[in-house]
């Protein structure tokens, strides 16, 4: 344990190496009663969705989109967040930072609600109005504006949900990648249905050096592919369900906002789960505060840069002064979904800001863990703000938005299809974690290595080693 | 990592500050051609301002011409300094330590540079009294009826720019005082009292380190909001003109930082091979330095190119008929398509191609070749955004018009190039451009981990 005076005992730990995989697998094939509750609650969440789906489709078909803006919304937040997740331990094991092992597969695990993310898409999908317009009125436009231009093929349909299905499937390659050599040491303990599956999934693995070094690069060559890949279907996604909804809405700096929001969320919920986790799992020897510190910088800076793309966008309209930059601005930013985005600007930066201003709340896992709620619900707000607003923001063919559409707010079966949303993902996330351990045993036993506690003059510091 | 071998402090002065203390013997040479470039380049300017912008190749309606790109470009490569030494600071990262330096320095004087140009672009420079007319007896000229407008940008430019370079200069000063110490107590005579008086009584007691820390980790944190707002009001020079409609785009703040960022690390991995070269610093500047700036350039390139990407599609997007024309000439006519090809490419696809073999990092040719290449990229960045948008800025065809830099446009720019090469030069004999305490502190961390039957290369963390 470290014993310089300017930290806290826990900031690193070091668990003993031997009692890692025992300890991890144990937990992972248990089911304490706390997730038994916690799977029968987001079920049961998932369960009110599914009817407020129905109750949706049945009064308002997929004729028409106006009515289905709450449910963009809701896929738009949990793919935005979910979708994202997994990039936190692909990124961090590029720059090979120590401090992201813990929390590695705490966002791998996130992959599995890729599949969750596009059955959620498939009703969007029959919802989305076509490119062209089918009865051309005066002040309309023939081809709506959008990133596909004159409409290549299957455009804009196929390639979002091909986009939204390569993502799932890219993120559970990447969690199966990083969870194989886990999958081939839990084996042992395993019994059931497990065994039969860790077999399928890691049978081949026996860790000689050659599988090590491919299971490497290949881990850095599929996560630098995520992240391509994730900024891209982020881009199609957030344009062609946000921005070309809204007529004459030019703004690239869109697509970066919301790939800002998924960042600064994604890592506020992986900050929530490693608090539950630490405080509430059993998992103070292996989750440490320094993770926490280190990803809480990261946070702070992901608040600073959404802030500043705001600003970047806000001045430029409103400094254009054109009637249609107004008009866009009353409409998402100060008159119709005014109080949501005021919202939306405290809890995704004021609020973030504020609590990680502060060294010693950075240094603790509750402050980082909050600092992730604030911005989890910044991110909601936004994602009502903008996909509510752009499916009600009139004629989608019309030149520029004439005028300020009111706000739509929304009724009961949108209520239960948010709360069915975001429970059915919750759901899921905790299922993947009954089965694959949710601690990455073997980066955690590759730390070890790498890191110790030493003395320097008068002081015990820690020793990173640096192996590339 | 850590390639390098721990060396004596006693031989890490005399490394070190061999510069100043000794001067090689091409020195004066270099300083002297280099200024004879500089005279030009200032001759030029004094021939426009005598016969007036007529010389220039600025006409109606291209009335922003080669001094604003290279303004911005300047500007561009000051983003190095904040980059490497203030956020590689605040996150720890071993190997900026000698980089830090001259990535500082080269942010001074390229500020400086950045300033000289829409100084010269004004054609009467004299005229800078009315920008700032509150100095005492010196009236504004009110007779004209011309006022400042507050809300322009070009007001706000001056204000950024000129916090930025005060804060640069101050960022520099705090981490050389150690320095300034070592060079004060191995110099006799004048030289000896200058550095006396600059060194500000540093002894190197504990609450003096513990103060200049804080204040390195301080500047480093209050810095970064400048650094980012510098180049974003430049690029509001441009996006907040409606009139121009390329320019009027919400990404151009966040596209002008990450391409300034860039330009700027490319630049500073230049500057740190050639003083490899010239000074013989292999044991300071060593392949595994070159090698982190090429994986970080990475980073910051392809951030780069997602912003540009951004920038091209959402300017089609509107289908705007006058965006379109623009787009049009810029990428399909002749000679800007050919200037927009090798742009994309060697601010792009080549440098990041090479970088991303190891090898091709470690290779200091190939490194400063790519080097030179993003940053010849990067200007006809700034050339292509600029002069194309404002040759077809008016609805009319027969309003467009072209460019062509005349020989005294040509001449002042190259200058800068010198001018800046001349004051890295000339620091260099003054003052050391790799902080001597901060490669000893380096020294003093570094440690090896026994990974089974491997020595690990490690470093103690104080956090």
């Amino acid at each position: 344990m470290a014993e310089n005076a300017h930290h806290s005992q826990d900031m690193w730990v070091f668990p003993r190496a031997p009692e890692v995989t025992e300890f991890v697998t144990q937990k992972t094939f248990t089911r304490p009663g706390p997730v038994t509750l916690a799977l029968a609650l987001t079920g049961a969440l998932l369960v009110l969705g599914i009817i407020g789906f129905v109750m949706k489709a049945v009064q308002y078909g997929f004729s028409d989109h106006t009515p289905w803006g709450y449910y963009a919304a809701t896929f738009s937040f949990v793919f935005m967040v979910t979708s994202t997740g997994p990039l936190a331990a692909a990124a961090f094991r590029i720059t090979k930072s120590h401090w992201r092992r813990p929390l590695s597969r705490v966002s791998e695990i996130f992959g599995i609600v890729g599949i969750f993310n596009i059955l959620l898409f498939i009703p969007l999908a029959f919802v989305l109005p076509t490119l062209n317009n089918p009865d051309v009125g005066h002040h309309e436009l023939a081809l709506r504006r959008s990133i596909w231009f004159e409409g290549p093929i299957g455009s804009p349909l196929w390639w979002d949900l091909f986009g939204v299905m390569f993502v799932g499937v890219n993120a559970l390659a990447l969690l199966w990648l990083s969870a194989v050599p886990d999958m081939a040491e839990a084996y042992e303990k395993a019994t059931g249905f497990r065994r039969s599956l860790y077999r399928i999934l890691a049978g081949f693995w026996t860790g000689t050096k050659r599988q090590w070094l491919i299971h490497k690069a290949g881990l850095a060559l599929l996560g630098a592919w995520y992240f391509m890949l994730l900024l891209f279907v982020h881009f199609i996604i957030s344009s062609d369900y946000g921005q070309s909804m809204i007529p004459g809405w030019k703004d690239a700096i869109f697509p970066v906002v919301y790939s800002l929001s998924g960042f600064q969320s994604a890592l506020g919920l992986i900050l929530i789960i490693m608090f539950i986790l630490r405080r509430f799992g059993g998992y103070q020897e292996y989750i440490g505060i320094s993770p926490f510190w280190s990803a809480s910088k990261l946070l702070l800076a992901f608040s600073l840069l959404w802030c500043y793309h705001m600003f970047s966008f806000g001045i430029t309209y409103w400094y254009g002064r054109t009637e249609l930059e107004q008009n866009v601005l009353k409409y998402l930013l100060f008159g119709s979904y005014g109080g949501v985005f005021a919202g939306n600007f405290f809890f995704s930066f004021v609020a973030p800001f504020l609590t990680l201003l502060w060294n010693p709340v950075r240094k603790t896992d509750w402050g980082p863990a909050l600092a992730g709620a604030f911005a989890l619900i910044g991110a909601f707000l936004f994602n009502i703000r903008v996909f509510v607003g752009s499916f009600n923001a009139g004629n989608v063919y019309g030149e520029f938005l004439n005028e300020v559409p009111p706000p739509v707010f929304p009724g009961l079966s949108d209520i239960l299809i948010v709360i069915g949303g975001i429970g059915g993902a919750a759901f899921i996330y905790l299922l993947a974690t009954r089965i694959i351990p949710i601690i990455s045993l073997w980066e955690v036993k590759e730390g070890l290595l790498y890191q110790k506690m030493e003395t320097f003059i008068r002081g015990r510091y820690l020793v990173l080693a640096k192996p590339e | 990592m850590q390639e390098g071998r721990v060396l004596p402090a006693r031989q890490i002065n005399r490394d070190l500050l061999g510069s100043i203390l000794y001067s090689p013997r091409w020195f004066w040479f270099a300083v002297a051609v280099l200024g004879l470039i500089v005279l030009a380049g200032f001759a030029a300017a004094g021939v426009m301002i005598n016969l007036g912008m007529g010389v220039t190749g600025l006409n109606r309606p291209v009335m922003w011409g080669f001094f604003i790109v290279n303004f911005v470009f300047w500007i561009g490569i000051s983003h190095a300094g904040v980059m490497l030494s203030a956020i590689l600071r605040l996150s720890k990262a071993e190997w900026r330590r000698p980089a830090t330096r001259a990535a500082e320095v080269l942010t001074v004087f390229s500020l400086m540079t950045a300033m000289l140009m829409p100084l010269i672009h004004t054609g009467r420079p004299w005229r800078l009294v009315y920008w700032i007319y509150t100095i005492p007896f010196i009236p504004y000229d009110f007779a004209r009826g011309i006022w400042p407008n507050i809300r322009s940008p070009l007001v706000w430019d001056p204000s950024a720019v000129y916090t930025y370079l005060t804060s640069s200069i101050l960022f520099v000063l705090v981490a050389l005082i150690p320095d300034l110490a070592v060079l004060r107590d191995r110099t006799t005579g004048l030289p000896h009292r200058i550095y006396t008086v600059l060194a500000m009584g540093w002894q190197g007691n504990p609450r003096q380190w513990k103060l200049q820390i804080i204040a390195g980790v301080l500047l480093s944190a209050l810095i970064l909001p400048v650094f980012v707002s510098v180049h974003s009001i430049v690029s509001w020079d441009f996006g907040m003109a409606v009139a121009v409609k390329p320019w009027h785009s919400t990404i151009f703040a966040p596209y002008f930082v990450v391409g300034a960022v860039h330009s700027g690390v490319s630049a500073v991995a230049f500057v740190m091979i050639i003083l490899r070269w010239i000074y013989g610093w292999q044991d300071y500047i060593r392949h595994e330095h070159i090698d982190a700036l090429g994986r970080l350039l990475i980073v910051v390139a392809t951030g780069w190119f997602y912003f540009f990407v951004m920038e091209v599609i959402f300017g089609f997007y509107g289908r705007e008929a006058d965006e379109i024309a623009f787009r049009d000439f810029q990428i399909n006519s002749p000679p800007w398509n050919v200037w927009f090809i090798i742009f994309v490419g060697v601010t792009y696809f080549l440098p990041v191609t090479m970088w991303l073999a190891s090898s091709w990092r470690r290779n200091l040719w190939l490194m400063s070749i790519a080097c030179i290449l993003v940053n010849i990229g990067m200007w006809l960045e700034r050339f292509l955004i600029i002069i194309p948008a404002l040759a077809e800025k008016q609805l009319f065809t027969f309003t467009w018009y072209t460019y062509a830099p005349s020989a005294v446009e040509i001449t002042i720019v190259g200058a800068t190039f010198a001018l800046v090469s001349m004051l890295m030069l000339l620091f260099a004999r003054v003052l050391p451009l790799i902080p001597l305490y901060d490669v000893k502190e380096g020294d003093i961390l570094k440690t090896e981990i026994q990974i089974g039957r491997r020595t690990v290369p490690a470093t103690f963390r104080e956090d």
